[in-house]
């Protein structure tokens, strides 16, 4: 389309030669025609008349018909350039009624842009999260590997590789295999792997170690080779001492075996020689005693390679107490796991054998039927503590024990060798308190995972808008009985945020029992909630529990009737109770899910017994009070429910020092403290 | 009667095979090392040797390699005799020029009738 200006140009040109040309004709007919005064105006009114028409024409024109022409081309230029950018230009003019149609294109367009985008955006974040996940798959493989191409460069190669190589130059991405491993034998083996994905191995010596390499063609475009290698060293090594020994041993058999087989033929034959048969007699026993010798050594090398085989893993104590119990009862055995589980390296099936072979000698010198076992976290320790209502064990007793064979079959260990094996040793212990049993000790390796540092979290603000007070009394009979004796759920909630009442919702609750007294270690209740909202990043930032997390997860309108069933007649028990017990009633949808028991705070009863200390929040208390949190349990509903089923065990003693011995008393001192607070 | 001498560093056997071998009717002296082993063949030439690989200071291999070197004794039959079952052991001893070869533990009437057959080959060939 021609420029506005040349338009107007050619316009006024055109309204010009118009205006002209009609001033002309009408001098012309002034000449010629003469015309009257009447007539003049009218001649003069059509001697400009085109002028006027062409004046108007052009305007609407322009008005109409150009001006929403350049409308149009502004708009489709600014949809090809920038087509997602906002306040568009309306056409008017005679273009007019193309707006919806132009409208519905360019909305089509921007939509279908947006889908586009979105699918691109979708599959990068696919792609990087299986990118993620391989790079952190490979970030904790302890398998060191490499991938090389098909040239033998180094294309990749993980931290368990670079921790292998961490004193050798030659790694380094792109760079030749060869001057990492400079063998031949490798590079040869590289070049000629089969295509179908086939394995070879090599062993490679080292200047220092052994390599063990796993050589295997990938399917990838650069045709290049997987290479995963194992140090063998210490494998070898030990392999070699053990065959070392054993080939020192066994010739020493055999000399021995026929020097005695040649005396004791000899003796058959000698007859009246009562000197040289005595002298024979004495080579034989000579011999047997040096071959018993030998025999006990080979016993001995035996039973520590059997024992090498098995690695000390990482364990988690109440699967081993599961499998223990479940041992036990087959001979009568009861045994209670209690306290807090925790994290221990250990030669499980030995262990479990060990422990088994105690309890039962212990039951049947006891002549006991019931047997409690606790593991407690010491310093890089995890202490197995056997308990039960008799008498304590003497050192004579331990003693006899470390020899006792763990199975009844030939070669078996020993208890003293597994318990070599773990570094460990049997400890008694006498009862430190009345009331309290005797305790047989087991310190074992703790699991790495056992001594880690925690991670500082801010902790969750306390709330004192709601009294514990205000609840229905408890019964008669429950008032009266003794905290000692009540069966109590400790309980914990984590929830999408703070604010309980403006829509934060529980996204996981859980629970552990005491009874008696103790705090019974596999009676859980622990399960995640879907909220059916988002859960806030600040609030991940606390427990870890995103969106996926819970997206399986039950509602609470399922949970809550679940957790109502497992707390049964107990009596609820929580740090900060008023936020967890308002979680649950905000909750509640029936009488299947009514929380109308008493509830103990152990907040409010920490304040009660130390109100002259500040800090009663449960990291301040487990602190203070030397509890530990397993690692990566705290500010999870299980395990900040556990540590309060801790303290509240702590607190009991002091509480009943201080004359609250029954649940009616401690429900009174809450009650007090919740007054004072108010006042 | 033949004469057979035992080099062994264990008396015990030392003690039992002199008697054995002499109630299977050889003439038997003993030594407990090579050196001693080295003179006695020498002094009595005997018709036989049973040597131990695994002796103190020179080894039963070495012993062998000097006989075989030696003119005077290359053709002396060697039974010998080892703690160790290791087929390499034995590979070697006959590569040395053991004529037979004896594993702990033995019977005594195997080894009498190898070295019986043994001394009946000798006495052919010879």
């Amino acid at each position: 389309m021609p420029s506005r200006q040349n338009l107007i140009g050619l316009w006024l040109l055109l309204t010009g030669l118009c205006l002209v040309a009609g001033l002309g004709v009408l001098i012309w007919l002034e000449g010629a025609l003469q015309p009257s005064p009447e007539t003049r105006p009218l001649l003069w009114c059509l001697g400009l008349a085109p002028t006027v028409l062409s004046l108007l024409v052009g305007w609407q024109l322009e008005r109409r018909l150009f001006r929403p022409l350049r409308q149009f081309q502004v708009l489709l230029a600014r949809l090809v350039a920038s087509p997602d950018a906002q306040g568009d230009y309306p056409v008017d003019g005679w273009l007019q009624p193309l707006q919806p149609d132009l409208d519905h294109i360019r909305e089509g367009w921007r939509q279908d842009r947006v889908k586009i985008r979105e699918a691109h955006a979708e599959g990068a974040r696919e792609a990087e999260k299986i990118k993620q996940e391989l790079e952190a798959l490979l970030q904790v493989l302890d398998l060191p590997l490499l991938i090389c191409d098909r040239h033998q460069r180094l294309l990749l190669f993980n931290p368990a590789a670079a921790e292998m190589f961490h004193d050798q130059p030659g790694l380094g991405l792109g760079r030749p295999l060869s001057q990492l491993l400079p063998h031949p034998s490798l590079a040869d083996a590289i070049r000629h792997l089969p295509d179908d994905g086939t394995p070879h191995q090599l062993l490679l010596p080292g200047e220092h170690h052994w390599l063990r390499c796993q050589l295997r063609r990938l399917g990838a475009y650069h045709g290049g080779a997987l290479i995963t290698l194992q140090d063998t060293t210490a494998a070898l090594e030990h392999d070699q001492r053990w065959r070392r020994t054993l080939a020192q041993l066994l010739p020493k058999l055999r000399g021995h075996c026929g020097s005695l087989n040649s005396a004791t033929e000899a003796l058959l034959q000698v007859e009246d020689n009562p000197t040289f048969k005595q002298r024979l007699e004495s080579a034989i026993e000579q011999e047997s005693q040096a071959l018993a010798t030998q025999v006990e050594q080979l016993t001995h090398l035996v039973e520590a390679q059997q024992l090498s085989q098995s690695a000390l893993e990482e364990t988690w104590s109440n699967d081993l107490c599961s499998a223990l119990k479940a041992q036990l009862l087959q001979h009568q055995i009861r045994l209670t796991p209690i306290g807090i589980p925790a994290w221990m390296k250990v030669d499980g099936p030995a262990l479990l054998a060990l422990l088994q072979l105690l309890v039962r000698q212990l039951s049947s010198l006891q002549r006991i039927d019931e047997v409690e076992l606790e593991v407690l976290l010491g310093n890089r320790r995890v202490y197995v503590d056997l308990s039960w209502d008799g008498i304590p064990l003497s050192e004579q007793q331990l003693q006899q024990w470390r020899s006792l064979p763990l199975f009844d079959e030939p070669l078996s260990p020993r208890v003293e060798d597994v318990l070599d094996q773990h570094g460990a040793d049997l400890w008694s212990i006498p009862p430190q308190q009345p009331g309290e049993g005797p305790r047989l000790r087991l310190p074992l390796p703790a699991s790495g995972r056992g001594i880690q540092p925690l991670q500082r979290l801010s902790p969750r603000p306390e709330f004192h808008d709601f009294s514990i007070a205000d609840l229905p009394a408890p019964s008669g009979d429950l008032a009266s009985l003794p905290l000692q004796q009540l069966e109590m759920v400790v309980f914990d909630t984590e929830t999408t945020g703070l604010d309980l009442r403006r829509g934060d919702r529980i996204i996981s609750l859980a629970a552990c029992r005491i009874l008696n007294g103790r705090l019974l270690a596999d009676d859980v209740f622990d399960q995640r909630v879907n909220p059916q909202r988002a859960i806030p990043p600040e609030s991940t930032a606390i427990h870890g529990l995103k969106d996926e997390d819970v997206a399986q997860s039950p509602p609470i309108e399922v949970v809550l009737p679940r957790f109502r069933h497992y707390v049964g007649d107990g009596v609820l028990v929580a740090h900060n109770a008023v936020f967890d017990l308002l979680a649950l009633q905000l909750s509640e949808s029936g009488d299947q899910s009514r929380f109308t028991m008493p509830v103990l705070d152990t907040l409010l009863l920490s304040r009660a017994i130390d109100p002259s200390l500040e800090g009663h929040g449960l990291d301040a208390l487990a602190e203070r009070f030397d509890l530990s949190f397993p690692p990566g349990t705290r500010h999870t509903a299980l395990g900040d429910a556990r540590v309060t089923a801790e303290l509240l065990l702590l607190l009991l003693p002091r509480l009943a020092n201080r004359g609250v011995r029954t649940l009616g008393d401690a429900l009174e001192l809450q009650r007090q403290i919740e007054q004072e607070q108010h006042r | 009667m033949p004469h057979v001498l035992v080099v062994d560093d264990e008396p015990n056997i030392l003690l039992s095979l002199e008697f054995l071998m002499q109630q299977a009717g050889f003439s038997v002296a003993t030594a407990p090392d090579a050196e001693q082993a080295l003179e006695l063949i020498h002094q009595q030439c005997p018709d036989l040797l049973l040597l131990d690989i695994s002796l103190p200071g020179m080894s039963g291999f070495d012993l062998l390699e000097r006989l075989r070197a030696a003119e005077a004794t290359r053709k002396l039959p060697v039974v010998m005799l080892t703690a160790h079952g290791r087929e390499v052991e034995k590979e070697k001893g006959m590569a040395l020029g053991a004529n037979d070869y004896v594993t702990k533990p033995f019977s005594t009437r195997e080894l009498v009738s190898r070295v019986q057959a043994l001394l009946a080959d000798t006495q052919q060939g010879g």
